[in-house]
């Protein structure tokens, strides 16, 4: 129970006009028990609450241990698909490799929110649709020349040029376009966007995870220098084989603890949990193979962050079988959800209920009920629907992660409704095709299973991929009761009100089913227990400035 | 003048010979790669960039050009030894396919340090006592190291000499600016299995020629000339012994140079067969034409190579070239 002078306290917090607000119906879901405490902080850290979480005491970090500054990291990552350019990179190994040296307005961190890196505050006006970004004075690039609202503004520019070909364009599709980013003053960068967002931050933090700001007049030969402004600089690059970094001693902020970082990329993950098991790495990534192979051993840890990252399954709405929506749900109701968590994902996921609220985003109505499996149920569906035998379908997928096993695991649950799946599953670009309608297994097959990464809020999901316009409607879905909540759902500024429009729109896409989306999977990383303090994101950040040796 | 006619008349064949393979190899992973689904821009930007500037990307490469146009292009480069620029790594291609040929020439070498004597030295032995205890032991333990896949001997020995006694390190590629004994040390755990898979091969094509050379009439000859056993080993039976050895050598090195990708990718080596597996993952052609040019180039004049050593070594080869 928290007391009521506490309560008073939080309250006090925002003074603003708008964002108080929010503030205080975030307050009021907490007092009353819906919120949690980190998703406050999380609310906190949007509206710009800075420095908040520190003044309440709300979050007691762990432990404080004199951590000794010192030694070098060992890392093993994967082979970088390319040449690792901030504004091109997608692969997880190259966004490990950009955390040592580059920075963002804001960091996404798992546990705390939205942390001020390079922005030190943010306000929206009251539509949303400006947005404010206060820059930290004194920061400089790895180069010297200290950062500017210029450098931050041509950070943006980059990323939204279509000729840039960075994959943030579609994150900031609709959102913000060239011409966007504004210099105010040398500190202060303003946001003009493409329409009102009140999620906006997350859009400049680390959760696009190309918008590293980097010096104005960047080239694109990034490999050259590495030059950012992180807790560590560049000592030497090998393409293929790996890097090293070096504590920067001009660093804003708290100086890295470890003397170096040692990057090595691998080819193989045999060889990856190989050389962690003799000692010679300390942290690789780790996927459930690599899992089994450290199980029960007390010289490795496993940590997880929980995730939004998920694989929905497509039912496409405008083709046979799948127009029915009680053919869509029956499919749904074969699933066992609880068994793909435990089984295929070890336990490291949580239940998803078709749709893309993950029950971490605060703004997700969790009184909706949980689907669960019904085979009666289906059965009774597909009698309804006229297939009471059942029904021949594809499912086509691609050879990625765990989602081939998961796909047999789907085959397997539908057969109990006597519904026959055949599997089709096909190269990770093969399926991704030209990535537009008509040309694209992806975003064309019947049934398919796509993988989406972790995202800080929904909105890219709900857009996206269920809007009647989304570019990355695979199931086709067009429905005007959906398109006009996903309005409401923009336009809701605060949590009650977002929450409301949330539990409408996760009730719709049950009754409608488009997607089936059985789990939200964590993201793990596998670190020896020699190593403490390895930070990460959900979205393969690695952040070792405060990794200390035990 | 004749003499050196009968030299130089084959060598230009087998030169012009190889030209038309590596050109016939070009050709073909050119179209190779044309089949291959997924195209290039949409591979370099990733599955959710934007569909235009993925088009914008084929055109800037040319990807968007019909095949025989785009291979014109390349070819035309390529004869002047200007490979172009890596799609994936946007630097020039030659560094990296000259770095790789190093990692496996030096893995390669640390294979033969091993493979050759050990594996001549158990072929004489096995061949000048065939039938007895040794020999079958020799035979029988060569052929079935043989059969084991070099990816399943390479994982035991990572686990046993690796990770239980850990002599050796895990990883193939030495650290930054490591000496010679640094690295060949680095390598001598990835050369293992490879040893272990040929070492039967070789052991068994000496100890064949030592039988047969044993029986010719010049070893009778040489032993009723009384000359004494170590002349007669050495000069008679092993020189002519040989010949096949020094062939299959020479083509497996060839085989070691380019097609190690399992071992490669286990070990953490950047060598050739790791550049055109990575090559081909990301369809950068440029760096694929290149590294497959150099793997075909490999084998063919190491397998020219081999016929010349045996020609030196066997007169009768040669004499089978004249006119």
């Amino acid at each position: 129970m928290t007391k009521r002078s506490d309560i008073d306290l939080l309250r006090n917090q925002s003074t603003r006009g708008t964002n108080g607000d929010i503030w205080n119906v975030a307050v009021d879901e907490y007092a009353q028990g819906f919120l949690k405490r980190r998703d406050l902080l999380k609310y906190a850290a949007l509206l710009g609450l800075t420095g908040f979480a520190a003044s309440q005491g709300l979050f007691t970090p762990g432990a404080a241990r004199a951590a000794t500054a010192g030694g070098t990291v060992r890392v093993g990552l994967g082979q970088p698909t390319k040449a690792i350019d901030p504004v091109t990179v997608t692969d997880p190994a190259s966004i490990g490799v950009l955390s040592q040296v580059g920075e963002y307005l804001i960091l996404d961190d798992p546990k705390d929110g939205l942390q001020p890196k390079l922005a030190l505050s943010w306000e929206a006006d009251e539509t949303a649709k400006r947005w404010t970004f206060k820059l930290r004075p004194g920061v400089k690039f790895h180069d010297g020349r200290s950062v500017t609202a210029k450098d931050v503004v041509a950070s943006f520019e980059r990323l939204v040029d279509p000729a840039s070909g960075s994959s943030a364009l579609s994150a900031y599709k609709g959102i913000l376009s060239k011409g966007g980013a504004k210099v105010v003053d040398d500190e202060t960068v303003a946001f003009d966007l493409d329409q009102s967002n009140s999620n906006f931050p997350f859009y400049v933090s680390s959760d696009v995870y190309n918008a590293v700001i980097v010096p104005a007049d960047y080239a694109g030969d990034f490999e050259k220098n590495f030059n950012g402004t992180g807790p560590f600089k560049l000592e030497s690059f090998r393409p293929k084989q790996g890097a090293t970094f070096v504590r920067n001693p001009d660093y804003w902020g708290d100086k890295a603890l470890p003397d170096r970082v040692e990057i090595k990329f691998f080819d193989d993950e045999q060889a990856q949990v190989l050389a962690l098991q003799a000692g010679q790495l300390d942290v690789i990534p780790s996927t459930t193979r690599l899992e089994l192979a450290i199980e029960g051993n007390p010289n490795f840890k496993l940590l997880s962050v929980q995730a939004s990252s998920h694989d929905p399954a497509h039912l496409r709405t405008d083709q046979a079988p799948f127009t029915d929506k009680r053919v869509r749900r029956a499919l749904a109701l074969t699933i066992d959800r609880e068994a793909v968590v435990k089984g295929l994902l070890k336990g490291r996921a949580i239940v998803g209920n078709d749709t893309p609220f993950a029950p971490i985003f605060p703004s997700a109505d969790p009184a909706v009920p949980q689907r669960k499996q019904d085979i009666a149920e289906a059965k009774r569906l597909l009698g309804e629907a006229g297939v009471p035998n059942g029904f021949e379908v594809t499912l086509t997928t691609e050879r990625a992660y765990d989602i081939p096993d998961y796909a047999v695991i789907i085959q397997n649950f539908a057969k109990k409704a006597g519904i026959d799946i055949k599997l089709n599953v096909l190269p990770q670009d093969a399926y991704y095709g030209s990535a537009t309608f008509g040309s694209s297994p992806w975003l064309d097959s019947n049934l398919g299973i796509t993988d989406f990464g972790h995202r800080g809020t929904p909105d890219i999901f709900l857009n996206a991929t269920l809007k009647s316009s989304g570019a990355w409607n695979a199931a086709h879905f067009n429905n005007p009761d959906y398109d006009a909540l996903l309005i409401d759902y923009g336009k809701a500024r605060d949590l009650q009100a977002q929450r409301v429009a949330a539990g409408k729109i996760q009730t719709l896409l049950l009754d409608e089913t488009p997607l089936i989306i059985s789990y939200f999977s964590q993201y793990s990383r596998i670190v020896s227990s020699k190593v403490e303090g390895v930070r990460f994101t959900a979205i393969s950040h690695l952040l070792l400035d405060k990794v200390s040796f035990v | 003048m004749i003499a050196s006619m009968a030299i130089v008349r084959p060598l230009a064949a087998r030169a012009g010979a190889l030209l038309l393979t590596l050109w016939l190899v070009s050709a073909l992973v050119f179209l190779a790669g044309q089949v291959l689904p997924g195209d290039v821009g949409r591979v370099m930007l990733g599955p959710f960039a934007d569909a235009q500037a993925v088009a914008e990307l084929n055109r800037k490469l040319g990807t968007d050009q019909p095949i025989p146009s785009q291979y014109w292009h390349w070819f035309s480069k390529a004869i002047t030894g200007d490979f172009g620029d890596s799609l994936s790594m946007r630097a020039p291609v030659a560094p990296f396919v000259l770095s790789s040929i190093k990692n496996s020439a030096a893995l390669a070498g640390v294979v033969l340090l091993f493979l050759v004597p050990i594996g001549i030295g158990a072929g004489v032995v096995a061949g000048l006592r065939s039938g007895s205890l040794a020999d079958r032991l020799i035979v029988l333990t060569g052929v079935s190291l043989s059969i084991v896949p070099d990816f399943v001997s390479g994982l035991l020995l990572l686990m046993v000499f690796g990770l239980w006694l850990a002599w050796f390190p895990i990883s193939g590629a030495a650290p930054d600016g490591a000496g010679f004994w640094t690295s060949s040390y680095h390598l001598i755990l990835p050369a293992l299995p490879l040893v272990l898979n040929l070492i039967g091969y070789v052991a068994r094509m000496t100890r064949a020629g030592v039988i047969e050379a044993r029986g010719a009439d010049y070893t009778r000859t040489a032993i009723l000339k009384g000359l004494s056993p170590s002349q007669v080993l050495f000069k008679h039976v092993l020189r002519n012994a040989l010949v096949p050895t020094v062939a299959v050598i020479a083509t497996q090195s060839g085989f070691l140079l380019g097609g190690l990708v399992v071992i490669e990718a286990l070990f953490g080596i950047q060598g050739l067969g790791n550049l055109v597996l990575s090559a081909a993952k990301a369809r950068d052609f440029p760096m694929l034409e290149a590294g497959v040019l150099v793997m075909a180039a490999i084998f063919v004049s190491t397998a020219a190579i081999g016929d010349l050593l045996q020609a030196l070594l066997d007169p009768r080869q040669r004499r089978r070239n004249a006119p």
